[in-house]
């Protein structure tokens, strides 16, 4: 399997992918080209006016190749100590923040230490970034990553859809043991869900312009603008699962990985 | 007790750090201004947010009186207007121990048209006594962080305008959420109860 998997890579030329695989460790980050893609959400061309399906053009951007590890995230609450676990606002971050370690500083075990940091908050996540002089990807620009340009789209669908069925709770094991995708991104799916930067952008329908508003964030009913590929079930469980946090959630299944200007 | 206006109130918590600790040492500063902030408290954001009149300040600067908060833009066409229409009917239901005693803050979502100056002529336009009104500009990082922190949902519709939710925020005098009214109302009935219960806890 992995020989097909390398040997498509080599096909389409994306030779570089093998190259970025040192770099993991060290939460190296690769430019991801401009380009085209097709959002899952359909969108309204003009107001009121039926959804429909379009392509949209992403600018280039950096993207970090792999998700944000524990031992990564441990060296920025040592410099940051407002973001350690006994010491973080609740406005930042719920109970539960950084639950699968120890205590402040320490992991639960050494390979914890290469694991994608979990249990961390949006606003926890916003901050490592920053810290890093880099941000957290639009949707837009994460779901182009994993879109890959059509590249081994079966692929991402499949391990998507293994990595559902596995039980609640498990450790989700270390980063950068998969090849990297088309564009040199490793786990993009498979370990953890990762946030982005405006993940509660997309669980907007027309009840929000309702007057007399109900409070129903859904997403997935027919209300909404609808989406371009009603058979993609992985992308209805990513937009459902964004639209379902609050910035001060933490989930032992969601991590995240920085994003920059290329 | 004077009551403060964004803009001293900015200048006491930024510009003049020394000056604040002057002034809580003659009680003139804002009820508990000394005291750390709740950790819930949405005044643990640090963006800056600049109001009409062109002073710039934290969302902190609001602390000290009891605040009723809704994100919206002022080019919007149908919800704003009646995210407006509640925090009026709010303020005018008011009882007379709290007149001038809570604040109302249209927070922006729109970084790019509404300024400073277009959020004066808006305040201006709708008679919100700048006494009693904020109206706060804020970059795209400020409008995010605080949208989350509101758990208010928003989006650039494509024709210049947002998608958002509709959320009037009750905040005690530190910031800490106090009651959230989802979806514009023909009545805030509700809110006001809250609000003047949560006036009658605050010293």
């Amino acid at each position: 399997m992995a020989r097909v998997r390398l040997a498509r890579l080599f096909a389409t030329g994306v030779v570089g992918a093998l190259s970025v695989a040192p770099s993991l460790a060290e939460g190296g980050d690769v430019i991801v080209p401009a380009g085209r893609y097709t959002p899952f959400e359909r969108v309204r061309a003009v107001a009121g006016g039926p959804p429909v399906t379009v392509s949209i053009s992403v600018p280039a951007f950096r993207l970090d190749v792999a998700p944000v590890t524990n031992g990564a995230f441990l060296a920025f609450v040592s410099v940051h100590p407002e973001w350690r676990r006994s010491r973080v606002k609740a406005l930042f971050a719920e109970r539960g923040y950084l639950v699968r370690w120890t205590d402040d500083l320490t992991l639960a075990d050494a390979p914890a230490r290469g694991e994608p940091v979990t249990s961390v908050s949006w606003f926890a996540a916003r901050a490592y970034c920053r810290a890093l002089g880099k941000r957290l990807p639009s949707t837009q620009e994460w779901e182009y990553a994993l879109a890959d340009q059509g590249r081994a789209q079966d692929e991402v669908r499949r391990i998507s859809l293994e990595w559902y069925a596995r039980p609640n709770g498990l450790r989700p094991g270390p980063v950068g043991q998969k090849l990297a995708n088309g564009f040199g991104l490793s786990d993009m799916v498979g370990l953890v869900w990762e946030w982005t930067l405006d993940f509660d952008s997309f669980a907007i329908t027309a009840e929000s312009r309702d007057p007399n508003g109900k409070d129903s964030a859904q997403f997935c009913g027919g209300a909404g603008a609808g989406v371009s590929d009603a058979t993609d079930y992985p992308a209805f469980m990513r937009y459902s699962l964004r639209a379902s946090l609050k910035a001060n959630y933490v989930a032992d299944s969601v991590g995240f990985r920085c994003a920059g200007e290329p | 007790m004077a009551r403060f206006s964004w803009g001293l109130l900015a200048a006491l918590a930024l510009a003049a750090p020394s000056l604040a600790r002057a002034h809580d040492h003659a009680h003139m500063a804002p009820m508990g201004a000394a005291t750390p902030l709740p950790g819930a408290s949405l005044y643990n954001l640090e963006a800056l947010w600049t109001d009409a009149d062109g002073t710039s300040g934290p969302l902190a600067s609001l602390r000290g009186t009891i605040a009723v908060a809704a994100m919206a833009y002022t080019t919007c066409p149908d919800m704003c207007p009646a995210i407006v229409a509640d925090m009026f009917w709010i303020e005018r239901r008011l009882p007379p121990e709290l007149a001038g005693k809570v604040r109302f803050v249209f927070i922006s979502i729109d970084s790019v048209k509404d300024t400073p100056e277009r959020l004066k002529a808006y305040a201006a336009d709708h008679g919100m006594d700048p006494q009693i009104w904020t109206l706060l500009h804020g970059d795209d990082d400020a409008v995010r962080e605080t949208a989350a922190a509101l758990g208010v949902r928003y989006r650039a519709d494509g024709q210049g305008g947002f998608d958002h939710s509709a959320i009037i925020t009750l905040l005690d005098p530190d910031g800490t959420i106090a009651f959230q009214q989802n979806g514009a109302r023909a009545s805030s009935a509700e809110f006001l109860e809250k609000l003047e219960a949560l006036a009658a806890r605050t010293p």
